[in-house]
């Protein structure tokens, strides 16, 4: 191990890539489709219609149900449809009702009526996979932003490792066996890795006051809400004066802040204490709006007179700082071309992850190719780099399949759906422990080819907003979900069909390159 | 790399792990030293340092992660983290005991 | 934004055949002296022309970020077509070199 720094550093890039290699390709999988989050649940529920947008309408409707069925909560909330997210969300406390004492109601934005919409957790469910891994908390966010923390340290420990990184910056051979997947796993971690670095970083930066929380607590003491009172810089609500008074239209406030910021978005609207004297209505610009969160996009007013009470403070080169990676991770300002960019960065990340994973086998296995059967850690290797990769995908596409097979009446729908995506990758392992590798591969593979492929058709058949429909009316996001699968059934079967091709050609065709090239595989392993 | 026949031997492993151990707890201990360090010395309002010492920490444990796989030993993976965590452990306390008289 | 990601990837290409094994892999004869020199010259050179184009037309926030974003599209377009395709590219970049620079002109 002591061959060296970059030696050194090569043993280090290669076992942390390999321990952490299948949680980060799930990691980065699911993130990666949450770029597209809203355009899921839009798929996951067509149920909700898309209408013209109109702010200010909008509003009402929103106002006028919460007047209606939660007049009795202490604390509302409101988010207004946008290009990417049809329905218009109400949400209020009631520690009686719904999740963690919250409830969430989405409304049609036309009528203002709650959308029957199918029970599913849609996008979000990818979302919050992959930052907390479906895990209690806090430890999934724990597990994660290690995870990107290994992911950086592979970045920097790749980068000291590739002798040959200007040299070979523009380098692929394709053909040539390990090389030219050790070209490819290079070529796409160095081409786009001003996109990996960022993403790994800024995961850091968005749970740094829970993972690194020593300064805090070193300049807070005790009083950690200080910490987030100072950031954010919020105004104490008062609490209800327990004085009815009438609450002014919510449009008018809308109407304030648009006279100061003309054309911002909105993102969300809070009401405190809704019908008291003591009202307060905040508003915050919408993350579309800009790279940064900005605590100084926010209006406070006072409800019942309407009265502007306050904007957030400017901010401070840090906050912009953090604010600005945290930004840059979300991605919620991009626009339709660049968040496609986002999709297709996201992608190299994971496939320099996979390339790494099957790389870091492929090499030993050439070692062992002449035995009849493999080492058992190497076939434990085999099994989880199967069961993670392609059984992956595989549930990602059971997930949708379920979305659109599971009755609607049925009870804890959206518990069924993820329990599916588990109940499948789960299969996955199995299959996988009992296959032979190669054959493994090209079946999980290829059924993954089918289930993705044929998804469009299954939407069609089930929903009638398939491709010709939604095409015909231009709802892109549902036309781009069955697309981006029948895209991914296509590669799928590209892949299973390298995978089913005759194992013995490929394996002599591996010794004969690895011998003839003078450049053997620079990274040492163990 | 030396390879006994039933594979690497034990006290090959047992510095790997302690390298292992190094990296991850050392370092982090190491990357809080040098968060409040920045933060308590940083002439910024406290809210700013507070997270300017954050954001920069993450280097740190990079660094020590890097240090306790390149460096010659187990021992020296070890003595890398801990030595500069006591001295800015002792900047710390400094540090906070004339903020807090 | 078009004009930036065209003239990025000229200055890809042109600094992609400042390496002697690429110009001759790709115009198949060997290099003249300073040949690789003024390639290298105008490859940076468009690089830098397609960032200062990106910070005017999107600010420095928004510039700089599309700038990256569509550079590392670009270079990963050129380096895993350049196996399969490399007279396709060498036209695309010989397009992306007259069209960018026309876009912006032509788009005031």
């Amino acid at each position: 191990m002591k061959d060296g720094f970059r030696q050194a550093m090569a043993w280090l890039h290669t076992w942390a890539g390999l321990i952490f290699g299948w949680l980060l390709f799930a990691i980065f999988l699911t993130g990666t489709l949450s770029y597209f989050k809203e355009e899921i649940s839009h798929w996951a529920q067509p149920e909700v219609r898309r209408h013209a947008l109109d702010p200010v309408a909008s509003l009402g409707l929103a106002q006028r149900y919460l007047e209606a069925n939660a007049a009795h909560s202490g604390n509302w909330m409101i988010r207004l449809p946008s290009e990417r997210e049809a329905a218009l969300s109400v949400g209020w406390r009631d520690p009686s009702g719904g999740r963690r004492g919250f409830v969430s109601k989405q409304l049609d934005a036309q009528t203002g009526q709650p959308v029957e919409a199918r029970d599913s957790r849609g996008g979000e469910f990818f979302y919050r996979f992959h930052f907390q891994l479906q895990m209690p908390h806090p430890w999934g966010r724990w597990l994660a932003t290690f995870c990107a923390f290994i992911m950086l340290l592979g970045l920097v420990t790749g980068i000291i490792t590739h002798k040959k990184i200007f040299k070979e910056f523009f380098t692929f051979r394709p053909g040539k066996g390990q090389r030219s997947w050790l070209d490819g796993h290079n070529a796409i971690g160095v081409l786009v890795l001003p996109f990996h670095l960022m993403i790994s970083y800024s995961s850091l930066v968005i749970f740094m006051y829970m993972v690194m929380p020593a300064s805090i607590m070193a300049s807070y003491g005790g009083n950690t809400n200080g910490y987030f009172n100072d950031l954010f810089g919020r105004d104490d609500v008062p609490k209800a004066a327990n004085v009815a008074a009438p609450m002014v239209p919510l449009a008018g406030l809308y109407a304030k802040v648009q006279a100061q910021v003309p054309g911002a978005r909105m993102g969300y609207i809070q009401v405190h204490n809704p019908g008291d004297r003591n009202a307060r209505v905040s508003f915050a610009q919408a993350s579309a709006d800009n790279i940064a969160y900005k605590r100084s996009a926010n209006w406070m007013f006072d409800g019942s007179t309407g009265e502007l009470l306050s904007q957030g403070a400017p901010e401070s080169a840090a906050m912009m700082t953090s604010f600005s990676f945290v930004g840059l991770h979300m991605g919620n300002f991009a626009g339709p071309w660049l968040r496609w960019l986002y999709f297709v960065f996201g992608v190299a990340g994971t496939a320099v992850i996979g390339t790494g994973l099957v790389m870091w086998l492929g090499k030993r296995q050439l070692k062992h190719a002449k035995r009849e059967r493999m080492p058992a850690e190497l076939r434990l290797v085999e099994v989880l780099n199967i069961a993670s990769m392609s059984g992956l995908l595989l549930a990602v596409a059971g997930f949708f399949w379920a979305n659109r097979l599971l009755p609607a009446a049925l009870q804890g729908r959206a518990d069924w759906e993820v329990n599916t995506f588990f109940v499948v990758w789960l299969l996955s392992l199995a299959h996988a422990v009992l296959r032979p590798g190669r054959r493994a591969w090209g079946e999980q593979l290829g059924l993954g080819a089918l289930a993705f492929a044929l998804l469009p058709l299954l939407n069609a058949l089930t929903t009638g907003q398939g491709l010709n429909h939604s095409v015909a009316v231009g709802d892109w996001a549902m036309a781009g979900l069955d697309l981006t699968a029948l895209g991914t059934g296509l590669f799928l079967a590209w892949a299973a069909g390298k995978m089913l091709r005759a194992p013995k050609a490929a394996a002599k065709r591996e010794l004969k390159v690895s011998k003839a090239s003078a450049e053997v595989v620079e990274v040492n392993g163990c | 790399m030396k390879r006994n026949a039933a594979g690497l031997p034990l006290s090959y492993r047992l510095a790997v792990t302690s390298r292992c151990l190094a990296a991850v707890l050392g370092g982090y201990l190491l990357a809080s030293m040098a968060s409040v360090c920045i933060t308590l010395l940083v002439p910024l309002a406290q809210v700013d340092a507070a997270m300017t010492g954050m954001m920069l920490s993450f280097v740190f444990y990079l660094l020590a992660f890097i240090w306790c796989f390149a460096c010659r030993s187990a021992r020296h993976a070890w003595l890398g983290v801990l030595l500069p965590s006591l001295l800015l452990g002792l900047v710390n306390g400094l540090a906070y005991w004339m903020k807090n008289p | 934004m078009l004009s930036v990601a065209l003239i990025g990837f000229a200055g890809f290409a042109a600094l992609c055949l400042a390496m002697e094994k690429h110009f001759s892999d790709l115009l198949g004869r060997k290099p003249a002296i300073g040949q690789l020199r003024s390639l290298r010259m105008a490859g940076w050179s468009l690089l830098l022309a397609s960032l200062l184009l990106s910070v005017h037309l999107r600010g420095w926030a928004h510039g700089l970020v599309e700038w990256v974003a569509v550079l590392m599209a670009g270079v990963t377009l050129w380096v895993f077509t350049l196996p399969y395709q490399p007279r396709l590219l060498l036209g695309l970049a010989a397009i992306s070199l007259i069209l960018g620079p026309l876009l912006v002109i032509s788009g005031g």
